[in-house]
């Protein structure tokens, strides 16, 4: 492609890709009569507005999620990438096959199960249904991440007398490290903006996640949207997020890079 | 350390290597096991639960009744449902291209080094970090008259059929082309740049490289990259619930959207599940198709 | 699995079976309803505030602790049925009072026929409301809050344009005079608003016009639609000509109901159908007077849509006699009075309509008396043939506001209704 062409048009495409989120930070500290913070003071305020356990149900939500994820697919992965089981494929299948189901419906069945197992409104529950959400990403990611690894590191670890936990935890792990941080981003991603799965499967006011409170200030007042505070909303969220991405940028792309080459 | 005791002595006879091998097998399986556990209690037996529903009438409260195959039967006079499928279609194959070439076009922009690049591809993926949920309430605000810095020069939303369409179509451009761009990015980077110098030697034009070296070269990824779009775009549902609401004149109703009515507002949920296991279906049947189409090519 | 769940749905069914004949062996155990239960209270985002004005007070003279939930009304039915459907159903929650119907005839409140037949005010409390709660002469709801439909006026406008602002029309078609005089003024002044893409908000300010003419959009079973009458094509033909000629606001055909107020608030719509309980917030966020008068039919008459929320006991409680405790309570002359006139409400008694606090504001009075004059419709599948926005109600109406063809439109969509209702 043309140099300078592709550079120009990249640099016009990233205004456009940039504006909704400058806009939304704009509108969100926009006030009747200039700029202040009364969009977050009623976003913080209101009778539906965001509360503090809102804020420490979401973070312990997302930490739950991250870690959880974390742990099935470093495992899995590591199993579906340097292993050879009976039902591999069939199991690795069927985790694709997770994206392929419609929300609305299996929620309730989530809902029923939930109960069936006591956790039922309860954060750890919901957890765990995020948590199966993730994993269809999550395994591909580190199954990709485990298979790229040169059969030597592996074995040069095994013949330093280290058992396959030990392999894994001492050598393997460093090696798909932007592969751990992606996963782990794109959980927490998830779980801090999901808004579907806590609507349906929490039932109490002490338990709801911000998404919540911040879809709540759509239809506070039936007959009115209070628009500068929903975007006070949208850019509270959004900002842990964001730094996140641009700090982490550097591991991610890697994760990319080793994760998602094979399909 | 058993790994070690029967990698050392690899020279001893077969019985103790088959041993030794299905040892492996079965440490693999236990590392695969809570992965296992998750897709099985929280995937599988809903998902069971919900192919079971299917088959009854199924109240919200009190015992269910078998009543094959009603569910199924009753909809092939739904209207809105034929109405949704439709327009499932049409969305899936217009998000689907548009997505694509942009998310490839950004990927070509960004796949080389230059001053700069890093913020471009940052300012491309951004949008990524939103929540989907947010994101959708962002554009809410963002196309309303009330607030949006378009004002009232842009049509709302719900004014036509095509103004919800190209709304809710923006926002998943916004929010996924970067997203799709850095798969798209990997593959593209995964190709040695030897091939590249050897297409050049040849005096092959950028757009003889690109068809015959770039697109094969990057099969597998392409193929991930079109199976989510394409899933992902036959489950819409976040985008037309809060922008468009289905409407103006169910014009933006998709397939999720009528599962969710039957479910929750006309308490049927058998129905609603009999919807469910046909939009599953008929993502498998989609998948399928379009791995063997693209296996093929190669 | 299967067997597992059918026989909780069994258990289930017998413990509500049970429960008919009267909530006693339930709370067997406990010899007074108020004995320090923890209840829990479901309601949606726009009932809020009433419900925790009821809780507060409640709680303040009660052992029992009612603690409020409130979702977001879009979402709020699938909150009910999914709890339903785990049978996790709260102690007590609310609904929208044209949904009743379906809770009802789902299972989805217990049984209270036997209490509240018990109750000495019972013959007083919203009779529209209460039927909607019935299923097969049973009670399973009693009213929660009442909203009405009523025009609103801005009589700083109607003076402007030469109108008299304490005469508001009497009529529709002098409602369509008024509102054409004031879209004369010009600018961005309209002279009437609705909400053309919002089945909820139709079913609740075009069919007291209707009712006022003295005709009906179903039968009295909500079992059959007759929106293709005479009297519903007329409502619709001189509202169809209001948006043709630029009456009505532009917008008014994309308004699906989260700006309908807004339109309202900012003083430039000369009168409009809406909900009463939106006197109180217009006047508090604009500087003009604001007029209020009864929805009338073409020719004359009046009319209201009883709407607001019905609130009955979770089929899944524990507390059943607490919540019934508090149930009682709400539609004690206390709450009525210290909790919802003091707050502008109306009240759900009918013997209530007059009091300390609505003695203060005559269009306060002139709303509750409204009451006796107005209707509740009774279907059981409200919901998904009116308030949904893919219900064939907003492609009926839509077709007869800004389609070619309104009389097709009307008959296809009886039909449509019909086949609706009789799911």
């Amino acid at each position: 492609m043309r140099f300078g062409m592709s550079r120009v048009t990249g640099a016009a495409l990233a205004i456009l890709f940039l504006f909704p989120l400058v806009w939304s930070a704009w509108a969100s500290v926009r006030t009747p009569s200039g700029f202040g913070l009364a969009n977050y003071q009623r976003l913080f305020t209101s009778d539906n507005g965001i509360r503090f356990e809102h804020v420490a149900n979401s973070l312990a939500v997302s930490a739950m999620t991250v870690g959880g994820t974390l742990l099935v697919a470093t495992l899995g992965g590591y199993a579906f990438g340097r292993f050879h089981f009976p039902g591999k494929n069939i199991l690795f299948l069927l985790t694709l096959a997770i994206l392929m189901v419609p929300y609305a419906t299996i929620l309730i069945a989530l809902y029923v199960l939930l109960g069936w197992i006591g956790l039922q409104d309860s954060l750890i529950g919901l957890s765990l249904v995020l948590i199966m959400f993730q994993l269809p990403f999550s395994i591909f990611m580190m199954r990709n991440a485990f298979e790229a690894i040169p059969n030597e590191l592996e074995e040069s670890a095994q013949i330093d007398g280290c058992g396959s936990i030990a392999t894994l935890v001492r050598v393997l792990l460093p090696a798909v490290r932007p592969g751990l941080v992606t996963v782990s981003l794109f959980a927490f991603l998830t779980s801090w903006g999901e808004f579907f799965a806590p609507l349906i499967l929490l039932n109490s006011t002490d338990k709801f996640t911000m998404m919540l409170a911040v879809v709540n200030m759509r239809t506070a007042t039936f007959g009115a949207i209070d628009y500068p505070a929903l975007e006070a909303g949208v850019t509270f969220m959004a900002i842990p997020c964001l730094i996140l991405f641009v700090v982490l940028q550097r591991s991610y792309v890697r994760g990319f890079m080793s994760g998602a080459l094979r399909g | 350390m058993t790994m070690l005791a029967t990698r050392a002595v690899e020279a001893e006879a077969v019985t103790p290597r088959r041993r030794s091998r299905r040892r492996k097998q079965l440490i693999g399986a236990l590392y695969a096991a809570p992965t296992a556990f998750v897709v099985g209690l929280f995937f599988l037996v809903p998902l069971g639960l919900v192919a079971w529903m299917s088959l009854h009438r199924w109240p919200l409260l009190g015992p269910p009744s078998m009543n094959v195959p009603d569910n199924y039967t009753a909809l092939s006079d739904d209207k809105l449902l034929s109405t949704a499928l439709w327009f499932t279609l049409k969305y899936t194959v217009l998000v689907t291209v548009l997505l694509f070439v942009i998310s490839f076009g950004l990927a070509l922009i960004v796949q080389h080094r230059f001053r700069g690049v890093a913020i471009l591809r940052t300012a491309f993926f951004l949008p990524a970090a939103v929540g989907f949920a947010s994101a959708s309430l962002l554009f809410l605000g963002l196309l309303s008259s009330e607030i949006g810095p378009f004002g009232s020069k842009l049509p709302s939303v719900s004014s036509s059929p095509t103004a919800a369409l190209s709304s809710a179509v923006g926002l998943v451009l916004w929010r996924f082309a970067g997203f799709n761009m850095l798969i798209l990015l990997t593959g593209l980077q995964a190709i040695p740049t030897e091939v590249y110098e050897a297409a050049r030697l040849d005096g092959a034009s950028w757009w003889q490289t690109f068809r015959s070296i770039t697109l094969p070269l990057m099969r597998t990824t392409i193929a991930l990259v079109l199976t989510l779009m394409v899933s992902g775009s036959l489950l819409a549902f976040d985008q037309f619930w809060i922008l468009t609401r289905g409407g103006p004149d169910n014009s933006t109703t998709s397939l999720v959207m009528v599962i969710y009515r039957k479910a929750f507002i006309e308490l049927d949920l058998g129905s609603a599940a009999a919807v469910s296991v046909l939009l599953l279906v008929l993502l498998l049947i989609v998948s399928v198709v379009q791995l063997r189409v693209l296996r093929r090519r190669s | 699995m299967k067997r597992w769940l059918g026989g909780l749905a069994a258990v289930t069914l017998l413990v509500g079976a049970a429960a008919c004949g009267g909530n006693d062996d339930e709370s067997a155990g406990s010899a007074s309803a108020d004995s320090g239960a923890t209840l829990t209270l479901w309601t949606r985002a726009a009932t809020e505030s009433i419900s925790k004005a009821y809780a507060a007070a409640y709680n303040a003279s009660h052992k029992n602790q009612v603690q409020v939930t409130a979702y977001p009304n879009e979402e709020y039915p699938a909150k009910i049925a999914s709890a339903a459907g785990a049978k996790a159903l709260p102690d007590l929650f609310a609904s929208d009072v044209v949904f009743a119907p379906q809770y009802a005839s789902q299972g989805l409140w217990l049984d209270i026929t036997d209490q509240f037949q018990a109750l000495p005010v019972k013959d007083k409390v919203a009779p529209a409301h209460v039927r909607n709660g019935t299923w097969q002469n049973r009670n399973y709801a009693v009213p929660h809050t009442i909203d009405m439909s009523v025009m609103l006026y801005n009589k700083d406008l109607f003076k402007k344009a030469g109108l008299d602002p304490e005469k508001p029309p009497t009529n529709l078609k002098e409602f369509a005079a008024d509102a054409r005089a004031v879209d004369k003024l010009g600018g961005d002044i309209n002279g009437t608003y609705f909400g053309g893409n919002c089945g909820g908000c139709n079913v609740f300010t075009l069919w007291p016009s209707v009712w006022a003419a003295g005709g009906d959009v179903m039968n009295a079973e909500g079992t059959e639609s007759t929106i293709n009458s005479k009297e519903m094509s007329d409502v619709f033909a001189l509202y169809k000509q209001l948006f043709d000629e630029g009456v009505a606001a532009p917008a008014s055909k994309d308004e699906a109901g989260p700006t309908w107020l807004g339109a309202l608030q900012n003083g430039k719509i000369g009168i409009a159908p809406g909900p009463s309980a939106w006197l109180g917030l217009i006047e508090e966020k604009s500087s003009f007077k604001l007029g209020v008068a009864p929805i009338s039919g073409p020719d004359g008459g009046e009319s209201t849509f009883v709407g607001g929320d019905a609130i009955g006991i979770g089929a899944t409680s524990k507390n059943a006699k607490a919540a019934w405790d508090f149930l009682s309570w709400t539609l004690g002359d206390e709450a009525q009075i210290e909790v919802v006139a003091k707050n502008k409400g109306v009240p759900v008694r009918t013997d209530l309509a007059t009091n300390k606090y609505s003695q203060s504001d005559p269009r306060v009075v002139e709303i509750n008396e409204l009451m006796a004059k107005g209707k509740t419709p009774y279907a059981k599948n409200f919901n998904a043939t009116y308030n949904d926005p893919q219900s064939p109600w907003v492609t009926a109406f839509r077709g007869a506001l800004f389609g070619p063809d309104p009389k097709k439109s009307l008959d296809d969509g009886a039909a449509a209704l019909t086949a609706s209702l009789q799911k």
